[in-house]
């Protein structure tokens, strides 16, 4: 397993977030997260990335364990975050908001060519390319976001909510490059409110309810399920 | 401009002129009003980079760096009258107290944010005053402390002219921005402005956003601490009132960043170089009519910020935009017309 989380308690000082929950990625595979708002899908991959305040259990990646470990060497290991909301450097142009998601791989030799296979996948960046990052629409500010994690070279992408408060026509184009990306070989850990494209993605699936691991199962399983059905695809 | 096989490129002049601006008052009168607010206006340029860093790098806004220079000033001039410890010591022992007491400081602080921030540090310098007005036996309370004057030399920080401080001086000033400059470029520069820019996105891109506002707000107070030294040893007497001031020094050196150009290299500069000789004038021509000199700077004031939000250095960058583009059209012309 490239992700193991066992245990998992976790939360902001005195207000605990999520209850001992497992959860574990296979190299190359996608799972997704689904649950409602405050369920803790967010504070769940915060964890992982080292940046929630309260940690207690066990987050095995790659061999080594992350629940002490500083959030700031937590990239370097392999997992790109792409944050709720579009976080980029409003300021800085598109290629240096790029740069700046391989911050801590600068010597790595191969970030040209990465570069410009992000450039590949994101035809709309290249155009872009020293535009202010600001200054782009809510899909092409996502898009940076997802390069931006990628440039690191990732074995694990962390992504919230990317299709959050995109028009429907981007939604697909944030979709597809999530397909490409998983195809690529890159785990992707997948946090969504959209529970039929994450369903889609996704190979697994766990449903979070306050905290709490309430059901897991293959993609399939999970959209069968009636639950699932009448609570987040509405069916 | 081609002079004697030397090429002078616009960038060049500008910093030639402004070394030959710092060396004039070396001419000036030393015992004259005019070398005064010169120091002044460098001194306080150089508090102003010390919030810069803090300010305009880090983007945590200070309202209370008179905490820090009046904690430097205290500790080098106490440890000098009571221990007969050198003040270039006490400068370096200064900094470290405002060092330490900043760290202690964002121990709460850092959980705040924008306006609470700076609140919490405006409170931090008033309750610093308070103290030092009520534990008389240590810092001689509200009268303040006067600096013995003694045979002037290096070891004591004391000269027999104001030459000699504007010296010292211009120093402070350009060690300070210096740190200033180190800090804003290289990898540095990207991880602060990658804070400053978007807080969450740096911290997932692998940078530890609160050690590097907690060290730059250290190195902040550091310098601030070693301004009080140079400020207590420049002017001989202060007491705690002027010293923790918020109107004469928290705020003031924030307002000079912000007229100069927040997070800029030239920033204080071009603010103190406002500010100071504007006070001075209000002071010295509209002192008849009670409150009319602040009403005319803050007027002032008020009307440079809205013309330009970002700092005047943006007015000096948008003439040189212009220039230049007028310089590569004119160019372009003349490779036309060939």
């Amino acid at each position: 397993m490239l992700l193991e989380i066992k245990d998992l308690c976790a939360g902001y000082g005195a207000a605990p977030v999520l209850h001992n929950v497992s959860l574990s990625v296979d190299s190359g595979e996608t799972v997704s997260v689904l649950g409602a708002n405050t369920a803790g899908k967010s504070t769940l991959l915060r964890s992982i990335s080292g940046i929630t305040p309260v940690r207690r259990g066990s987050i095995k990646f790659d061999g080594h364990e992350l629940i002490d470990m500083n959030g700031k060497d937590i990239p370097k290991l392999g997992i790109g975050h792409v944050p709720e909301g579009r976080h980029v450097f409003p300021k800085m142009s598109v290629v240096d908001n790029l740069w700046m998601g391989a911050f801590c791989k600068r010597k790595d030799k191969k970030l040209a060519e990465r570069m410009d296979g992000i450039m590949q996948m994101f035809p709309r960046l290249r155009e872009r390319a020293s535009q202010l990052a600001g200054t782009l629409s809510g899909g092409e500010q996502q898009m940076v976001a997802i390069g931006r994690a990628l440039m690191s070279n990732p074995k694990l992408l962390l992504l919230d909510e990317p299709s959050h408060g995109l028009a429907p026509v981007v939604v697909d184009e944030v979709h597809e490059a999530i397909v490409r990306i998983a195809k690529s070989g890159v785990a992707v850990l997948l946090v969504e409110q959209n529970a039929a494209l994450a369903l889609q993605v996704a190979s697994r699936g766990m449903v979070l309810q306050s905290g709490h691991a309430v059901l897991e199962g293959t993609a399939a399983e999970l959209a069968a399920n009636p639950d699932v059905r009448k609570a987040y695809l509405g069916i | 401009m081609k002079f004697k096989g030397v090429t002078l490129n616009a960038r060049t002049a500008v910093y030639l002129c402004l070394a030959v601006a710092f060396l004039i008052p070396l001419g000036m009168d030393p015992d004259g009003y005019l070398l005064r607010i010169v120091s002044m206006v460098v001194l306080f340029a150089a508090m102003a980079q010390a919030w810069n860093i803090v300010g305009g790098l880090a983007n945590q806004l200070s309202l209370g760096h008179a905490a820090f220079f009046g904690l430097g000033a205290y500790t080098s001039t106490l440890l000098f009258i009571r221990q007969g410890i050198s003040p270039w010591a006490g400068m370096l022992a200064g900094g470290v107290v405002a060092a330490v007491a900043m760290l202690l400081l964002s121990i709460p602080l850092f959980r705040l944010r924008g306006h609470y921030f700076a609140l919490a540090t405006l409170a931090f310098a008033e309750v610093l005053k308070i103290i030092a007005i009520h534990f008389a036996d240590l810092t001689e309370g509200p009268t303040g402390i006067t600096i013995p004057y003694g045979e002037p030399s290096f070891a004591n920080f004391q000269f027999e002219s104001n030459t000699s401080y504007y010296v010292v001086i211009v120093a402070l000033f350009a060690v300070v921005s210096l740190i200033f400059w180190k800090l804003s470029t290289g990898a540095m520069g990207f991880r602060l402005r990658a804070i400053r820019e978007n807080e969450q996105a740096a911290e997932v891109s692998g940078i530890d956003t609160y050690r590097i506002k907690l060290g730059t707000s250290m190195v902040s107070a550091f310098t601030m601490g070693m301004c009080g030294t140079v400020y207590a040893q420049f002017t001989y007497f202060f007491d705690p009132e002027s010293i923790f001031s918020m109107t004469g020094i928290s705020v003031r050196v924030a307002l000079i960043c912000i007229i100069g150009g927040m997070g800029r290299l030239w920033g204080p500069l071009i603010g103190a170089c406002i500010l100071i000789p504007l006070d001075e004038i209000a002071v010295n021509t509209m002192s008849d009519v009670a409150g009319l000199g602040p009403f005319v700077t803050s007027v002032i004031l008020i009307a440079a910020i809205i013309y330009e939000p970002r700092g005047l250095i943006s007015a000096w960058e948008r003439l040189r935009r212009r220039a230049q583009k007028k310089h590569a059209a004119q160019s372009g012309q003349a490779a036309g017309a060939v």
